[in-house]
C-alpha cells in the first residue's frame, strides 16, 4: 500500500544544535500513529518540516506517494496536509464560527473571491456551522475566541484544520494545556475523526496515548529511538530508561 | 465543560451575524449628508473641502493596506505621488487634459507602481518592511527629482492644463465644479472599499492581520493576496494623487514627501483603522484642525495635533470612531438594566 505520509532521512539542524536526525517515518492511510518523546527532543520541529513551516536541510516528505519536500505550506495544505499547534494559532478576536470558516474558504478558493458579499456563500457557512455541532461547538459559534475557556479554544484549533478536509493530520500535544479533567473531552473528537484520515498525533499523556494509538514512535535528541506497537514499546526496555523511567518501574 | 449553554442545543444564526455585518446602516448616510450640506453652508471654503475629500480617499486607501492586511507603512506618499505625476505629466506633456480619464490614468500607474514594489516589500514584515516602504518612497521621490526634464524636479511640474469636465464644467475659483468631483470619485472608491472588505477575500485578509501563522497552515497564499490588496491601495492612492494634480494644476515632489506619508498615517489613526470611515473622521479633523490651530498661532499649529494624537494613541482603541462605538455601546449598556 501507498503510505499516506512518508518521511525518509528527514533532518535539521539550528546552528550547531541537531535537531532532527534522519528521521524516517511511515503512516499508512488511517493510521493512528503517535509521536511521543521529552521535551525538547524535536517533535513539534519534525511537524514545522513535514508541514512545510520549515524547510529541511536534508532527506524528503512524501504525501500519498508524491514527493512534495519542494513545496510550500500551501502546496502541502492543498493536498491534503492539515496540522494543529502546540500553542494555539487562533484569530483571537473573530468568532468561532468565523475561525472555522477560514480554512473552508481557502479551501474551496472562493477566499479569492474579491467582490461577492462573504454572507452570501450560505453553503460555506452552512458547513462550518456543521462543523461546529459536530466538535459541539454550535452554541458558541457567535462568541469571540478570546472569550472561551481554554479547552473549548483547544477545540477550535481542531475544528480549523478539520475544515481544510485533510486526509493526514498532524496534532501537537492537542491537550496541552487543558485541565485533566476535561482533557477526556478532546479525546473524544479525536477518537471519533474519520477512519481515513491518517493522523499523527504528539501527546505526553501516556493513558491517552495508549488509548489512541496503534502505533507509536520515540523520539530523543532528534533520533527515533525505537518503532512499535503500544505493547512493544511498553516493554522496551530502552524507552522505559530514557523516557518512561520511574513511571514504568513503579 | 459539559454543562456549560454551548451544549444545550441552541444554535445561533451565523447567517444572520455575517449579514448585519455587511449591511448597510443609517449611520452611513451621515458622513455623505455632512458632505453635501458643507457645500450650502460653506461655499467660500470648497477649495478646503476638495483638499479634505482628496485626502480622505488617500487614507481611505491605506486603510485597505493597514486596517484590514496589518501592513504598516511609511511610504503610501509614493503611490500618491506617482499618480500626481502620471497625471500631471500626461497634460504638461501629452497634451492630453480630459479630467476622469487623466485620474484613472494616475491610478493605473499608482496600482502598477504598488504591483511591482508591492511584490518585493511584502516578502518583508515588522520593522524590516516599514524601512523598505519608507526607502521605496524616498527613492522614488529622488528619482522624480533627477528626472527633472519630465517632472520639473526641485521646481514642480508646470503647464497641467485640465479640460472642463465632461467637456461642460469649468474648473472654477471658488473650487465648486471640482468639490462635487472630488466627492463623486470619493463615493465610487468607498463602494469599492466596502465591497472589498466585506468579501470573502476582504474577511482573508482580517485572518492574514489576525495570526499569519494560522493563515499559511491552512494553505493560505498570503504573499499573494497582500500584494493583491497593496495593488488595489496603490491604485485607489494614485487617484487621489491624479485629483489632486487636477485641482492644484501643479506638482511639487512634495507629493511624495514622508510629510505626506506620515501625515496620511496620522490621520487614519486618529479617525481609527479597519472601519473605512475613520478615515473620512480622522482626515476633516486633522485638517480642520490644521486650518484653525494655523489661524491661531502659525508656528505652533503642529503642537495641537500632537497633543490630540497622543490622547487618541493613549486613551482611544480603535481611534475616535472606536471611542465613539464604545460611548455608544456604554449608552445601550446603560439604558438597559
Ligand atoms: N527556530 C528555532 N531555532 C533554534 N532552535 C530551535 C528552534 N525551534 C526549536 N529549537 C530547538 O530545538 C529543540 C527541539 O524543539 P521542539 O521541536 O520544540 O521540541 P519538542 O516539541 O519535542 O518539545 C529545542 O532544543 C528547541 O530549543
Ligand atoms: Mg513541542
Amino acid at each position: 500500500m501507498i503510505p499516506a505520509l512518508e518521511t525518509r532521512d528527514l533532518s535539521k539542524h539550528f546552528g550547531a544544535l541537531y535537531v532532527t536526525q534522519d528521521v524516517s517515518l511511515r503512516l499508512e492511510p488511517g493510521a493512528r500513529h503517535a509521536l511521543i518523546g521529552p521535551n525538547g527532543a524535536g517533535k513539534t520541529t519534525l511537524i514545522n518540516l513535514i508541514s512545510g513551516a520549515l524547510s529541511a536541510n536534508r532527506g524528503s516528505v512524501l504525501l500519498g506517494g508524491d514527493d512534495i519536500t519542494a513545496q510550500s505550506q500551501a502546496g502541502r495544505v492543498k493536498r491534503g496536509l492539515a496540522r494543529t499547534f502546540q500553542i494555539n494559532q487562533l484569530f483571537r478576536d473573530l468568532t468561532v464560527v468565523e475561525n472555522v470558516t477560514m480554512p473552508i474558504l481557502e479551501r474551496s478558493g472562493i477566499g479569492r473571491n474579491i467582490w461577492r458579499r462573504a454572507s452570501t456563500f450560505s453553503h460555506v457557512l452552512d458547513e462550518a456551522m456543521a462543523l461546529l455541532s459536530q466538535l459541539h461547538l454550535h452554541g458558541d459559534a457567535l462568541t469571540p475566541v478570546r472569550e472561551l475557556p481554554y479547552g473549548r479554544q483547544r477545540l477550535v484549533e481542531i475544528a480549523i484544520t478539520l475544515g481544510l478536509k485533510p486526509s493526514v493530520l498532524l496534532l501537537d500535544e492537542p491537550a496541552a494545556g487543558v485541565p485533566s479533567a476535561e482533557s477526556h473531552i478532546i479525546l473524544d473528537v479525536i477518537a471519533a475523526l474519520p477512519e481515513d484520515i491518517a493522523i499523527l498525533i504528539i501527546e505526553h499523556d501516556m493513558e491517552i496515548v495508549f488509548q489512541f494509538a496503534k502505533s507509536i514512535s520515540v523520539l530523543v535528541a532528534g533520533n527515533v529511538l525505537v518503532e512499535g506497537t503500544p505493547e512493544e514499546i511498553a516493554e522496551n526496555q530502552e524507552v522505559r530508561a530514557v523516557y518512561l523511567g520511574v513511571e514504568a518501574d513503579g | 465543560m459539559t454543562d456549560t449553554p454551548s451544549d444545550s442545543g441552541f444554535t445561533p444564526d451565523a447567517r444572520l451575524y455575517f449579514r448585519a455585518r455587511e449591511g448597510w446602516r443609517w449611520a452611513e448616510a451621515l458622513p455623505w449628508i455632512v458632505a453635501i450640506a458643507a457645500f450650502f453652508v460653506f461655499p467660500d471654503y470648497m477649495a478646503l473641502g476638495t483638499q479634505i475629500l482628496i485626502a480622505i480617499i488617500f487614507a481611505l486607501s491605506l486603510d485597505l493596506i493597514l486596517g484590514y492586511a496589518g501592513i504598516v507603512t511609511l511610504g503610501h506618499a509614493a503611490y500618491f505621488g506617482a499618480g500626481a505625476y502620471a497625471t500631471g505629466m500626461l497634460s504638461a506633456h501629452l497634451g492630453w487634459g480630459e479630467p476622469i480619464s487623466a485620474m484613472l490614468f494616475g491610478g493605473l500607474v499608482g496600482a502598477a507602481l504598488g504591483f511591482l514594489s508591492g511584490w518585493v516589500l511584502l516578502r518583508y514584515h515588522g520593522l524590516t518592511l516599514l524601512m523598505l516602504t519608507l526607502a521605496t518612497a524616498i527613492l522614488l521621490m529622488e528619482g522624480a527629482n533627477a528626472a527633472e526634464y519630465w517632472t520639473g524636479g526641485f521646481d514642480g511640474l508646470v503647464g497641467i492644463s485640465i479640460w472642463p469636465l465632461f467637456n461642460h464644467f469649468e474648473y472654477d475659483l471658488w473650487g465648486h465644479t471640482y468639490y462635487w468631483y472630488a466627492l463623486a470619485v470619493l463615493f465610487c472608491c468607498f463602494l469599492v472599499a466596502r465591497r472589498i472588505v466585506h468579501s470573502s477575500f476582504g474577511r482573508s485578509l482580517v485572518g492574514i492581520k489576525g495570526n499569519v501563522n494560522r493563515m499559511h497552515a491552512i494553505g493560505t497564499p498570503v504573499h499573494g493576496k497582500l500584494v493583491k490588496i497593496y495593488t488595489i491601495s496603490a491604485g485607489m492612492a494614485g487617484i487621489a494623487g491624479g485629483l489632486f494634480a487636477e485641482s492644484n494644476a501643479y506638482v511639487t515632489l512634495d507629493v511624495m514627501s514622508f510629510a505626506r506619508s506620515g501625515t496620511v498615517l496620522i490621520m487614519l489613526v486618529l479617525g481609527g483603522t479597519g472601519r473605512l470611515y475613520g478615515a473620512f473622521l480622522g482626515t476633516v479633523v486633522y485638517l480642520v484642525l490644521e486650518d484653525e490651530l494655523a489661524k491661531l498661532s502659525p508656528e505652533f499649529w503642529e503642537f495641537g495635533i500632537g497633543l490630540l494624537l497622543v490622547v487618541v494613541v493613549l486613551f482611544m482603541r480603535g481611534g475616535m470612531l472606536g471611542a465613539l462605538d464604545d460611548l455608544v455601546a456604554w449608552a445601550r449598556g446603560k439604558g438597559k438594566p
